[in-house]
């Protein structure tokens, strides 16, 4: 019988979520019955680059920008360098295009290696049942040694070829308006070149056994963000995965574009970015569609789904095997994980082909010019997903204005409805258990967010758990 | 046997916590090092576990609440193998601990060479790019601390030879 009474809330709050990039907490509306009504994944700290820039010339905005990440600050030089491009009215040489891709690529490389064998690998390899003490690349180490080799041989990778060209590997300054800073030097390329093989090695090996381990993934793959959704990436004009370049593609949950192959430039016609009172992350959504309606998702299960082809060899047929095995369009986000590693042998691939080319070692790798337009839009794949930079500089090309539509910002719709749909399935009871919890946190990992970019935040808070009964009382807690 | 490998690590937008960092900066053109292979990291990570497995003596420059303000103090690391690791990886990133950087070299490689830490204790660890002047002035010592590790591998090596 229905009272009428609203029912009384209780709330979980898990602050902060581990082994992601960044700072954020999950509360989790229960009602008196303790059964969950709505979930939220709020990031709370503050982002203030876009204000940061106003008044700097464009010259420094690739390396100002750089500095939002220590995760993938090329990502941001390269969307940075791009806008900058525009702004000049100049086409960078096609060696220094190539090149920025090679960077590019590697931070895929080293990004996507952290985010499946250092955060989640421990998850898969132990269980979400596990002690948490064990589930950490030490507890990797011990019980399955050549994974995490594996895993520090692909960071080593990546970061070595980033730190060979931009001269440090973290927040190298390389990549410039106009193209790169410096040409290639062929003991250089030798040495990239030679690490290849290896590098491909490792990731088939991580491939091999993650598709052998889906199986005992099937509850989890069924209610860690399994809905229908769009997915959006950029692709070539051919439709296959571009990660540097390229047009907007956006499929829906069917297979049917939303759009195929529009220009990024134009995103505002598209898309919406909204704000939450309970959040500093942006929430971005497809303008057709609506808000929240028009959610989708963008990063390697975007990039894998809606290109066509990825263009290497061992890429596209284990893209065949990801395909023949949960079709065109998977609707779990679980599969993030699998389409993170096809992503990863992608850019080793790629690398590979790329510094083949005997071009590749051009002097010619940079155009110069004066300012030539106000505006300027920088658009390519981060390793979790579509990054947009754009800005509005005055004639002396100071900045006035500035918009960063970041990928963590694209998926934070999904990243929400996912925490409730976990919640709902896992969340039974009023007391805190840490398998239920990690769960939950799991299912934000699958995405890999980087809240240090939509943030930038200094400092750690310790794992805090409470559940509060409905007048605020403390009903339960964990800390970690 | 590899050389000596030193590894300063800290945050130089939080005063006092760049001490290792910017010592590691320092004796990379110290010409008493000429022969140590020098590193300057933000934080330990996994991946420096294989240059540990490769060298023949390690040293990490970290700064430390735990010394006196301006002091420094060396003590040998003593992990593993199948010492105990648990609360040594946190679960929530992917950054180490000292004992733990080197214990997973031994993991993972199946080598642990000898390992040093040199602590700076700290003054300050607010949001400034400077060190404060009592870590300032502790640096020589440091760098001196971490030339006679080094003389002690020159002299195992003479032992051995």
């Amino acid at each position: 019988m229905s009272t009428g009474a609203q029912p009384t809330v209780n709330q979980i709050v898990i602050d902060p979520i581990t082994r992601i990039e960044g700072h954020s907490k999950i509360t989790i509306q229960l009602d008196e019955r303790g059964e969950v009504t709505d979930a939220h994944f709020h990031v709370t700290q503050f982002r203030g680059f876009e204000r940061i820039v106003q008044g700097r010339p464009i010259h420094e905005m690739p390396s100002i920008m750089a500095r939002i990440c220590g995760i993938c600050p090329v990502s941001h030089l390269v969307a940075s360098a791009k806008a900058c491009d525009q702004i000049l009215a100049v086409e960078p040489p096609p060696t220094a295009v190539k090149l920025r891709r090679v960077m590019n690529l590697a931070q895929m490389v080293q990004s996507n290696a952290l985010s499946f064998f250092h955060l989640s690998s421990p998850d898969l390899l132990f269980g979400m049942d596990a002690d948490p003490a064990s589930r950490n690349i030490i507890g990797v180490a011990r019980a399955n040694p050549q994974l995490a080799r594996d895993g520090v041989g692909l960071r080593r990778f990546g970061q070595q070829i980033i730190e060979w060209l931009g001269g440090k590997r973290i927040h190298p300054s390389w990549v410039v308006p106009g193209g790169v800073d410096a040409p290639l030097a062929d003991d250089t390329r030798r040495q990239i070149l030679a690490g290849v093989p290896e590098a491909i090695a490792a990731i088939e090996r991580a491939l091999d056994w993650h598709r052998t381990e889906l199986a005992h993934w099937e509850e989890e793959a069924a209610v860690f963000g399994a809905f229908r959704s769009a997915y959006m990436a950029l692709v070539d004009q051919q439709g296959n995965v571009d990660h540097y370049d390229g047009l907007l593609r956006v499929m829906d949950a069917d297979g049917g574009w939303l759009a195929d192959r529009i220009d990024p430039r134009g995103y505002e016609q598209y898309l919406g970015e909204s704000v939450e009172p309970w959040s500093y992350l942006k929430s971005t959504y497809w303008k057709a569609v609506g808000y929240p309606d028009g959610l989708y998702r963008v990063g390697p299960l975007a990039r894998v789904i809606v290109a066509d082809q990825l263009g290497t060899p061992l890429a596209d047929a284990e893209l065949a095997r990801f395909r023949e095995r949960l079709g065109r369009v998977p609707q779990s986000s679980f599969h993030y994980h699998y389409a993170r590693l096809i992503d990863t042998l992608y850019a080793a691939e790629r690398i590979g082909q790329l510094l083949a080319d005997e071009e590749i070692l051009s002097p010619r790798v940079r155009a110069y010019a004066d300012i030539n337009s106000n505006e300027g839009i920088g658009v390519s794949e981060a390793p979790r997903g579509t990054l947009l930079h754009h800005y509005r500089v005055d004639d002396d090309g100071l900045v006035e204005w500035a918009n960063l539509v970041i990928a963590t910002g694209h998926n934070n719709l999904a990243m929400n409805r996912s925490v409730a749909q976990v919640a709902r399935h896992y969340v039974k009871s009023a007391r805190l258990e840490e398998p239920m919890l990690n769960r939950v946190e799991a299912v934000i990992r699958c995405y890999d967010p980087c809240l240090s970019c939509s943030t930038h935040a200094l400092g750690e808070m310790p794992l805090l758990v409470q559940l509060l009964g409905p007048d605020g009382q403390l009903l339960d807690e964990l800390a970690r | 046997m590899g050389s000596l490998l030193v590894i300063g690590y800290g945050n130089e937008l939080r005063a006092d916590d760049a001490a290792g960092y910017l010592l590691a900066l320092r004796l990379a053109d110290d010409p008493r090092l000429a022969h140590a292979t020098v590193l300057a990291r933000r934080q330990l990570t996994p991946e420096l576990a294989l240059d540990i497995s490769r060298a023949g003596r390690v040293v990490l420059l970290d700064a430390s609440s735990e010394v006196r303000a301006g002091e420094v103090a060396v003590r040998k690391l003593r992990p593993l193998p199948g010492g105990p690791l648990q609360g040594k990886a946190p679960a929530w990133s992917h950054h180490l601990l000292p004992e733990a950087v080197v214990g997973l070299a031994q993991e993972l490689y199946g080598v642990a060479p000898p390992a040093h830490l040199v602590s700076l204790g700290v003054c300050s660890l607010a949001m400034e790019e400077r060190l404060s002047a009592a870590v300032e002035a502790a640096l020589p010592a440091a760098a001196d601390a971490v030339v006679a590790i080094a003389q002690q591998e020159v002299a195992a090596e003479l032992s051995r030879a």
